[in-house]
Protein backbone atom coordinates (compact mmCIF):
# COMPACT_ATOMS: atom_id res chain seq x y z
CA UNK A 1 0.00 0.00 0.00
CA UNK A 2 1.12 3.29 -0.87
CA UNK A 3 2.62 5.50 2.40
CA UNK A 4 0.52 7.97 3.64
CA UNK A 5 2.37 11.44 4.94
CA UNK A 6 0.43 14.31 6.42
CA UNK A 7 0.60 17.80 3.97
CA UNK A 8 -0.04 20.71 6.11
CA UNK A 9 -1.03 23.16 3.18
CA UNK A 10 0.29 26.93 2.37
CA UNK A 11 0.03 29.03 5.30
CA UNK A 12 1.28 32.25 6.43
CA UNK A 13 3.45 33.05 9.50
CA UNK A 14 6.25 34.91 11.12
CA UNK A 15 9.96 33.87 10.70
CA UNK A 16 9.81 33.16 14.46
CA UNK A 17 6.73 30.59 14.20
CA UNK A 18 7.29 29.46 10.62
CA UNK A 19 11.07 27.91 11.84
CA UNK A 20 9.05 26.55 15.37
CA UNK A 21 6.71 25.15 13.51
CA UNK A 22 9.42 23.01 11.49
CA UNK A 23 11.21 22.16 14.87
CA UNK A 24 8.15 21.44 16.74
CA UNK A 25 7.71 18.80 14.27
CA UNK A 26 10.88 17.60 13.77
CA UNK A 27 11.00 16.86 17.83
CA UNK A 28 7.68 15.51 17.45
CA UNK A 29 8.93 12.52 14.89
CA UNK A 30 11.92 11.82 16.45
CA UNK A 31 9.56 11.00 19.94
CA UNK A 32 7.28 8.95 17.33
CA UNK A 33 4.34 11.30 17.93
CA UNK A 34 3.80 12.64 14.47
CA UNK A 35 3.53 11.70 11.41
CA UNK A 36 5.98 12.54 7.89
CA UNK A 37 4.88 15.54 7.13
CA UNK A 38 5.80 18.14 3.72
CA UNK A 39 4.10 21.71 4.66
CA UNK A 40 4.31 24.62 2.62
CA UNK A 41 4.55 28.52 3.98
CA UNK A 42 5.01 32.06 3.42
CA UNK A 43 6.44 34.70 5.35
CA UNK A 44 5.15 38.00 6.44
CA UNK A 45 6.39 40.21 7.41
CA UNK A 46 9.08 38.99 4.42
CA UNK A 47 12.33 37.81 6.42
CA UNK A 48 15.83 37.09 6.03
CA UNK A 49 17.13 33.65 7.18
CA UNK A 50 20.40 32.82 7.81
CA UNK A 51 22.44 30.05 8.12
CA UNK A 52 22.81 27.98 11.93
CA UNK A 53 26.53 29.10 11.12
CA UNK A 54 26.22 32.34 9.98
CA UNK A 55 26.82 35.47 11.86
CA UNK A 56 24.13 37.86 11.94
CA UNK A 57 25.83 40.89 12.42
CA UNK A 58 28.37 40.43 9.42
CA UNK A 59 25.88 39.05 7.03
CA UNK A 60 22.62 40.94 7.28
CA UNK A 61 22.23 45.05 7.13
CA UNK A 62 20.30 45.21 10.35
CA UNK A 63 19.38 48.75 9.78
CA UNK A 64 17.76 48.27 6.66
CA UNK A 65 15.96 45.29 7.51
CA UNK A 66 14.62 47.41 10.09
CA UNK A 67 13.68 49.95 7.46
CA UNK A 68 12.16 47.91 5.33
CA UNK A 69 9.75 46.21 8.00
CA UNK A 70 11.91 42.29 7.22
CA UNK A 71 12.26 40.33 9.95
CA UNK A 72 15.90 38.29 10.37
CA UNK A 73 15.85 34.76 11.95
CA UNK A 74 18.44 31.88 12.71
CA UNK A 75 17.82 28.56 11.26
CA UNK A 76 18.72 25.38 12.83
CA UNK A 77 20.22 24.23 8.98
CA UNK A 78 23.41 25.22 7.77
CA UNK A 79 23.82 27.25 4.52
CA UNK A 80 23.74 30.49 3.35
CA UNK A 81 21.56 33.57 3.76
CA UNK A 82 17.87 33.95 2.07
CA UNK A 83 15.51 36.71 1.36
CA UNK A 84 12.03 35.06 1.87
CA UNK A 85 9.91 38.07 0.25
CA UNK A 86 6.03 37.57 1.37
CA UNK A 87 5.36 38.23 -2.71
CA UNK A 88 8.06 36.50 -4.29
CA UNK A 89 8.96 33.21 -2.74
CA UNK A 90 7.23 29.86 -1.21
CA UNK A 91 9.20 27.80 1.52
CA UNK A 92 8.45 23.58 1.99
CA UNK A 93 9.77 21.55 4.80
CA UNK A 94 10.04 17.89 4.59
CA UNK A 95 10.25 15.97 7.93
CA UNK A 96 10.86 12.50 7.85
CA UNK A 97 11.77 9.64 10.42
CA UNK A 98 15.28 8.85 9.86
CA UNK A 99 14.46 5.05 9.59
CA UNK A 100 12.10 5.59 6.85
CA UNK A 101 13.76 3.65 4.09
CA UNK A 102 13.11 6.55 1.47
CA UNK A 103 15.59 8.60 2.79
CA UNK A 104 18.83 7.68 1.76
CA UNK A 105 21.38 7.78 5.15
CA UNK A 106 23.68 9.31 2.78
CA UNK A 107 23.28 13.04 2.75
CA UNK A 108 24.10 14.46 -0.74
CA UNK A 109 22.08 11.65 -1.43
CA UNK A 110 19.24 12.39 0.22
CA UNK A 111 19.28 16.09 -0.94
CA UNK A 112 19.04 14.41 -4.58
CA UNK A 113 16.03 12.37 -3.75
CA UNK A 114 14.14 15.34 -1.87
CA UNK A 115 14.86 17.96 -4.15
CA UNK A 116 13.60 15.41 -6.87
CA UNK A 117 9.74 16.50 -5.38
CA UNK A 118 10.87 19.95 -6.60
CA UNK A 119 12.31 19.20 -9.74
CA UNK A 120 8.97 17.07 -10.50
CA UNK A 121 6.58 19.97 -9.06
CA UNK A 122 8.38 22.39 -11.17
CA UNK A 123 8.36 20.42 -14.14
CA UNK A 124 4.31 20.38 -13.43
CA UNK A 125 4.20 23.56 -14.16
CA UNK A 126 6.32 23.75 -17.69
CA UNK A 127 9.62 24.39 -16.60
CA UNK A 128 12.75 22.23 -17.34
CA UNK A 129 14.37 22.06 -13.62
CA UNK A 130 17.38 19.91 -12.88
CA UNK A 131 19.00 19.47 -9.40
CA UNK A 132 22.27 20.30 -9.08
CA UNK A 133 24.29 19.18 -6.20
CA UNK A 134 25.08 19.81 -3.52
CA UNK A 135 21.57 21.20 -2.99
CA UNK A 136 20.37 23.58 -5.83
CA UNK A 137 17.70 23.25 -8.20
CA UNK A 138 18.40 25.24 -11.48
CA UNK A 139 16.16 25.94 -14.38
CA UNK A 140 18.33 26.95 -17.80
CA UNK A 141 21.03 27.22 -15.99
CA UNK A 142 20.04 29.52 -13.29
CA UNK A 143 19.24 28.27 -9.84
CA UNK A 144 15.28 28.84 -9.16
CA UNK A 145 15.37 27.02 -5.22
CA UNK A 146 17.87 26.65 -2.66
CA UNK A 147 17.51 23.81 -0.16
CA UNK A 148 19.00 23.19 3.34
CA UNK A 149 18.80 19.85 5.48
CA UNK A 150 19.47 18.94 9.38
CA UNK A 151 19.70 15.55 11.09
CA UNK A 152 18.80 14.93 14.59
CA UNK A 153 19.08 11.28 16.16
CA UNK A 154 15.92 9.62 14.78
CA UNK A 155 14.52 12.42 12.14
CA UNK A 156 15.75 14.38 9.16
CA UNK A 157 14.56 18.10 8.64
CA UNK A 158 15.16 19.52 4.63
CA UNK A 159 13.49 22.75 4.36
CA UNK A 160 14.15 25.61 0.53
CA UNK A 161 13.14 28.22 -0.83
CA UNK A 162 11.24 28.12 -4.31
CA UNK A 163 11.49 31.49 -6.27
CA UNK A 164 8.56 32.90 -7.75
CA UNK A 165 9.26 36.84 -8.57
CA UNK A 166 12.71 38.34 -7.33
CA UNK A 167 13.98 41.36 -6.79
CA UNK A 168 17.79 40.90 -6.29
CA UNK A 169 18.41 44.72 -5.83
CA UNK A 170 16.24 44.85 -2.74
CA UNK A 171 17.92 40.91 -1.61
CA UNK A 172 21.41 42.96 -1.76
CA UNK A 173 19.78 45.80 0.28
CA UNK A 174 18.97 43.62 2.97
CA UNK A 175 22.51 41.68 2.86
CA UNK A 176 25.62 43.30 3.65
CA UNK A 177 28.61 42.55 0.75
CA UNK A 178 31.92 42.15 1.94
CA UNK A 179 33.56 44.53 -0.76
CA UNK A 180 30.86 47.63 -1.25
CA UNK A 181 33.13 48.58 -4.42
CA UNK A 182 31.92 45.58 -6.13
CA UNK A 183 28.31 45.69 -5.26
CA UNK A 184 27.21 46.47 -8.57
CA UNK A 185 29.39 43.57 -9.90
CA UNK A 186 27.82 41.09 -7.53
CA UNK A 187 23.88 42.11 -8.28
CA UNK A 188 24.38 41.75 -11.95
CA UNK A 189 26.46 38.45 -11.16
CA UNK A 190 23.57 37.31 -9.10
CA UNK A 191 20.91 38.29 -11.48
CA UNK A 192 22.91 36.22 -14.35
CA UNK A 193 22.86 33.43 -11.72
CA UNK A 194 19.46 33.09 -10.26
CA UNK A 195 15.94 33.34 -11.72
CA UNK A 196 12.02 32.67 -10.75
CA UNK A 197 9.33 30.87 -12.07
CA UNK A 198 7.67 34.35 -12.83
CA UNK A 199 10.57 35.58 -14.82
CA UNK A 200 10.65 31.84 -16.83
CA UNK A 201 7.40 31.40 -17.35
CA UNK A 202 6.67 34.84 -18.40
CA UNK A 203 3.69 35.14 -16.44
CA UNK A 204 1.87 35.42 -12.91
CA UNK A 205 1.53 32.43 -11.25
CA UNK A 206 -0.35 32.41 -7.85
CA UNK A 207 0.90 30.92 -5.05
CA UNK A 208 -1.46 27.90 -4.41
CA UNK A 209 -1.02 26.62 -8.36
CA UNK A 210 2.79 25.98 -6.99
CA UNK A 211 2.48 24.82 -3.36
CA UNK A 212 0.08 22.09 -5.56
CA UNK A 213 2.23 21.05 -8.09
CA UNK A 214 4.77 20.86 -5.37
CA UNK A 215 2.26 18.74 -3.54
CA UNK A 216 2.03 16.15 -6.56
CA UNK A 217 5.89 16.63 -7.41
CA UNK A 218 6.44 15.20 -3.71
CA UNK A 219 4.30 12.73 -4.22
CA UNK A 220 5.34 11.43 -7.16
CA UNK A 221 9.35 11.89 -6.43
CA UNK A 222 8.74 9.71 -2.84
CA UNK A 223 5.89 7.39 -3.71
CA UNK A 224 3.41 8.85 -1.36
CA UNK A 225 -0.24 9.88 -0.96
CA UNK A 226 0.29 13.45 0.87
CA UNK A 227 -3.42 14.42 3.18
CA UNK A 228 -4.24 17.62 4.10
CA UNK A 229 -3.32 17.45 7.69
CA UNK A 230 -3.37 19.75 10.79
CA UNK A 231 -0.52 20.61 13.12
CA UNK A 232 -1.10 18.24 16.61
CA UNK A 233 -2.08 20.08 20.08
CA UNK A 234 1.32 18.76 21.34
CA UNK A 235 3.29 20.53 18.10
CA UNK A 236 1.05 24.00 18.33
CA UNK A 237 2.16 24.53 21.85
CA UNK A 238 6.05 22.95 21.28
CA UNK A 239 6.10 25.58 18.59
CA UNK A 240 4.36 28.42 20.56
CA UNK A 241 7.48 27.80 23.27
CA UNK A 242 10.10 27.54 20.52
CA UNK A 243 9.40 31.02 19.23
CA UNK A 244 9.28 32.71 22.01
CA UNK A 245 12.15 31.05 23.98
CA UNK A 246 14.38 30.22 21.33
CA UNK A 247 13.70 31.92 17.62
CA UNK A 248 12.46 35.75 18.69
CA UNK A 249 15.41 35.46 20.85
CA UNK A 250 18.31 37.64 20.91
CA UNK A 251 20.51 34.64 22.59
CA UNK A 252 19.74 32.87 19.70
CA UNK A 253 19.48 35.49 16.93
CA UNK A 254 22.93 36.74 17.93
CA UNK A 255 24.31 32.86 18.73
CA UNK A 256 27.14 33.62 16.41
CA UNK B 1 30.53 38.80 18.86
CA UNK B 2 32.90 41.28 20.29
CA UNK B 3 33.97 44.30 17.61
CA UNK B 4 38.18 44.08 18.41
CA UNK B 5 38.26 40.59 16.78
CA UNK B 6 39.97 39.73 13.26
CA UNK B 7 38.56 38.62 10.47
CA UNK B 8 39.45 36.61 7.78
CA UNK B 9 37.30 35.14 4.65
CA UNK B 10 38.56 32.05 2.77
CA UNK B 11 36.51 31.56 -0.38
CA UNK B 12 36.14 27.39 -0.67
CA UNK B 13 36.57 26.52 -4.38
CA UNK B 14 33.05 25.82 -5.70
CA UNK B 15 31.57 29.24 -4.27
CA UNK B 16 30.88 28.63 -0.03
CA UNK B 17 32.26 31.10 2.34
CA UNK B 18 34.22 30.21 5.59
CA UNK B 19 34.72 33.25 7.72
CA UNK B 20 36.97 33.08 10.86
CA UNK B 21 36.77 35.77 13.92
CA UNK B 22 39.64 35.16 16.34
CA UNK B 23 41.58 37.46 18.73
CA UNK B 24 45.16 36.55 19.74
CA UNK B 25 46.97 37.04 23.23
CA UNK B 26 50.43 36.53 23.66
CA UNK B 27 50.81 34.65 20.20
CA UNK B 28 47.64 32.14 22.01
CA UNK B 29 44.61 32.01 20.47
CA UNK B 30 42.16 33.78 23.13
CA UNK B 31 38.74 33.54 21.20
CA UNK B 32 37.47 32.01 17.97
CA UNK B 33 34.23 32.16 15.92
CA UNK B 34 33.82 30.24 12.69
CA UNK B 35 31.30 31.20 10.60
CA UNK B 36 30.27 30.88 7.00
CA UNK B 37 27.43 29.03 4.72
CA UNK B 38 28.76 25.60 4.82
CA UNK B 39 26.91 22.47 5.83
CA UNK B 40 28.76 20.70 9.36
CA UNK B 41 26.42 17.79 11.20
CA UNK B 42 25.92 17.50 14.01
CA UNK B 43 25.66 21.56 13.88
CA UNK B 44 26.08 22.30 17.36
CA UNK B 45 29.91 20.43 17.33
CA UNK B 46 31.03 23.94 15.59
CA UNK B 47 31.37 24.90 19.30
CA UNK B 48 33.33 21.84 20.75
CA UNK B 49 35.85 22.81 17.90
CA UNK B 50 36.51 26.20 19.17
CA UNK B 51 36.81 25.19 22.40
CA UNK B 52 39.32 23.37 21.41
CA UNK B 53 41.09 25.64 19.48
CA UNK B 54 41.29 27.86 22.05
CA UNK B 55 44.57 28.57 24.02
CA UNK B 56 46.53 27.19 20.70
CA UNK B 57 49.65 28.49 20.00
CA UNK B 58 48.99 30.53 16.45
CA UNK B 59 51.87 28.90 14.62
CA UNK B 60 51.20 25.82 15.50
CA UNK B 61 50.23 24.20 12.51
CA UNK B 62 50.85 20.62 13.48
CA UNK B 63 47.96 21.23 16.45
CA UNK B 64 45.78 22.58 14.69
CA UNK B 65 46.03 19.86 11.77
CA UNK B 66 45.74 17.60 14.58
CA UNK B 67 43.04 19.22 15.95
CA UNK B 68 40.92 19.63 12.48
CA UNK B 69 40.93 16.12 11.48
CA UNK B 70 40.20 14.64 14.72
CA UNK B 71 37.90 16.78 14.94
CA UNK B 72 36.13 16.05 11.27
CA UNK B 73 36.41 12.60 11.25
CA UNK B 74 33.21 11.82 13.25
CA UNK B 75 31.45 14.68 11.62
CA UNK B 76 29.60 15.38 8.41
CA UNK B 77 30.97 18.46 6.38
CA UNK B 78 29.34 19.41 3.41
CA UNK B 79 30.57 22.18 1.27
CA UNK B 80 33.89 22.51 2.31
CA UNK B 81 36.57 20.48 3.30
CA UNK B 82 39.22 19.86 6.02
CA UNK B 83 41.58 21.40 4.20
CA UNK B 84 39.49 24.47 3.38
CA UNK B 85 38.99 25.29 7.43
CA UNK B 86 43.07 25.13 7.73
CA UNK B 87 43.24 27.55 5.44
CA UNK B 88 40.75 29.42 6.84
CA UNK B 89 42.14 29.41 10.08
CA UNK B 90 45.90 29.54 9.12
CA UNK B 91 44.19 32.94 7.20
CA UNK B 92 43.09 34.64 10.40
CA UNK B 93 46.30 33.26 12.34
CA UNK B 94 48.77 34.88 9.78
CA UNK B 95 47.08 38.47 10.56
CA UNK B 96 47.26 37.89 14.43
Amino acid sequence: MIEEWRLIELTTNDAYMNMAIDEAILTMIQKGKSQNTIRFYRWNPSTVSIGYFQSLIDEVNVEACKKFNVDIVRRITGGGAVYHDYNGEVTYSVIVSRENPKIPEDILNSYNVLCNGIVLGLRKLNLNPAFKPINDIIVNGKKISGNAQTRKLNAVLQHGTILIDVDVEKMFNLLKVSDEKIKDKMISSVKERVTSIKKELGREVNFSEVAEALKEGFEEALNIKLSSGKLTEEEKALAEKLKIEKYSSKEWLYKR
Amino acid sequence: MKKNLIKFEYKVPGGKLIKVFASIKNGFIEEIKITGDFFLHPEESIEILEEKLKGIKVDDETKIRNILNDFFSSKTLIGATVEDFLSALKGVLNKA
